[in-house]
């Protein structure tokens, strides 16, 4: 097959998916729309996540945080600003909050910069509790907005395309490459040229964008916000369970974590509403040590040694 | 003349203790300047000093004109000034080709990737590593690993080139190989710093050597010369009256 001929079936069987996922929501019930709502915000906000966390292993749980800001955008603006403006405010704010946090975690890395992303968001939750609470007296807000399942199910997959497609294109281009050097060895990355800062803090706040406009897209369906629903921290560890399953290294690696966790998930909390996050937890330890290469590096190998056993087969049909 | 690197009186302390102290030095275009020393005495934080990796307290580094003292480390490299680790620092989940293209890519001479990847095939070629462009550090010996970190370090096309101990691990031919390479640098036009325990290459390469003893300079001059004097005698053997 041609480079061409391989690059044109790629595209349109991409195009074919994208246009079967578009229409799915006209075949599926209520619940089966939920549940692909979860599934294709979790997608945007992992695979998000793998941009920056993936090539550089800085593990951040500031997820929440740039969620939790998007959401609350969509609920302290509803009343006086069309919904589509507020998602294009909420990119911006969270392009601003990421930049303020990049410079401030410069200097911090491993543990620390783990550590320092879950103060921040929780800081942050914080603050929005205390400022809701003394200065606007209320703890909680409602949206109401004209916005059902299947127009914000289209957002997240408009939402989902554009980050797997800019996830793409950043892990291909120089960016790319420099984010790998990055996260082989910093003090190489310097000693070839690369502004270590500069790089880790522009895709740490392209990153962050996706995560703030899934917040806001995603507010409508809370109808009742308040800091604790969207600032919970288990949006952020999720995500990096997520992305640890499903594998770091590929594009399609998040959503092979995405739909596991999220159907587990379901069924646990249905099943054992009362002992659902233990089980859950032990689910992620066995994954972890299992499956430390995530689902994409286990289902490579099986490909790669498929080959070699239908090609070592075919040789031997050739062979007196 | 104008000197391709001007040191001028840099000093380095860590807490109390003094790294480097008022030291200067020059490098011109084409030279092998030796630096030499026992073990701490502080060439590895001078060197570091130079490449930006480490901010002096004190005292100025100009290329050419410039003055680079204030300049992080990727910029000094943008300037022309790189270096090779004293232990090999390869790029472990790139393979030999992308640890050196990461030097073309990022260097001084930004180009398009195929434009790049020309250059790196070609440098990597001369160091004798096209059979291993797509092995996986791990995968190769060390002194290709060496070569590679040279490779990667010539790729950002430097002018100043500092060499960590370079040549120390080598056996006899590749020493005569290495040396070889050196010299042809050398040749090339580029200043080169040659922090070397290994003698034979210091008396061979360098017209000058610059002796470091517990942070401060203590001699310079040629090889031989140098190596005699009582002062440079005492710090490497200690003052038992070698």
């Amino acid at each position: 097959m041609t480079g061409a001929l391989r690059t044109a079936l790629t595209g349109l069987g991409v195009a074919g998916a994208v246009a079967g996922l578009a229409l799915l929501p006209m075949a599926l019930s209520n619940y089966g729309i939920s549940l692909l709502i979860s599934i294709l915000s979790y997608w945007v906000l992992t695979t998000a996540w793998t941009m920056f966390s993936g090539p550089t292993r800085y593990v951040s749980l500031a997820t929440s945080a740039f969620f939790g800001v998007g959401a609350y955008l969509v609920a302290w603006l509803v009343k006086g600003m069309p919904l589509q403006a507020i998602f294009a405010l909420a990119a911006v704010a969270g392009l601003a909050l990421a930049l303020l946090v990049g410079l401030s975690t410069l200097r911090v890395s491993g543990m620390y910069f783990v550590i320092f992303t879950f103060g921040l968001s929780e800081l942050i939750r914080e603050l929005a509790t205390w400022w809701e609470i003394n200065q606007t007296k209320t703890l909680g807000r409602y949206v109401f907005v004209d916005f059902s399942g299947t127009l914000l199910y289209e957002h997240l997959l408009a939402l989902a395309v554009l980050a797997v497609a800019v996830g793409w294109a950043v892990q291909r281009s120089r960016l790319g490459l420099a984010l790998r050097v990055i996260g082989d060895d910093e003090d190489v990355a310097r000693q070839v040229g690369i502004n270590v800062a500069a790089v880790k803090v522009a895709v740490f706040a392209l990153s962050a964008v996706f995560m703030t406009v899934t917040g806001a897209v995603m507010a409508p369906r809370y109808s009742y916000i308040n800091p604790n629903i969207v600032f919970n921290p288990v949006v952020s560890f999720q995500v990096v369970i997520m992305a640890l399953l499903g594998g770091v290294h590929r594009q399609w690696g998040p959503i092979l974590g995405v739909v596991p966790v999220i159907l587990l998930s379901e069924f646990l909390s249905l099943r054992f509403p009362y002992y659902y996050t233990i089980l859950l937890g032990l689910t992620f330890l066995a994954i972890v040590y299992f499956v430390p290469q995530g689902l994409a590096g286990l289902l490579e190998r099986a490909w790669a040694m498929w080959r070699v056993r239908t090609a070592g087969a075919a040789g031997s049909r050739v062979t007196p | 003349m104008t000197p391709l690197l001007r040191v001028q009186g840099v000093s380095k302390a860590f807490g109390g203790l003094v790294a480097v102290r008022d030291v200067s030095f020059t490098l011109a275009a084409g030279e092998v300047l030796g630096l030499i020393g026992p073990n701490g005495s502080g060439k590895t934080t001078l060197l570091n000093l130079v490449a930006g990796a480490l901010a002096a307290d004190d005292g100025t580094i100009r290329l050419v004109e410039e003055d680079v003292s204030r300049l992080p480390n990727h910029r000094r490299v943008r300037r022309r000034i790189n270096r090779t680790f004293q232990l090999v620092r390869m790029l472990p989940s790139l393979t030999v080709r992308e640890n050196v293209l990461a030097g073309a890519l990022f260097g001084a001479d930004p180009e398009p990737r195929r434009r790049a990847g020309a250059r790196v095939d070609a440098l990597l070629a001369e160091l004798g590593l096209a059979a291993q462009a797509h092995a996986l550090p791990e995968q190769i010996t060390y002194i290709d690993q060496k070569r590679v970190e040279l490779a990667r370090a010539l790729a950002t096309g430097p002018r100043v080139l500092l060499l960590d101990e370079w040549l120390s691990g080598l056996n006899d031919s590749e020493l005569v190989q290495g040396m070889a390479l050196v010299r042809g640098l050398a040749g090339r036009n580029l200043g080169i710093v040659l922090v070397e325990h290994v003698m034979t290459a210091v008396r061979a390469l360098c017209g000058r050597v610059l002796v470091m003893n517990v942070g401060e300079c203590i001699a310079e001059g040629p090889p031989d010369a140098v190596l005699r004097d009582p002062e440079v005698v005492r710090a490497y053997l200690g003052s038992a009256r070698a």
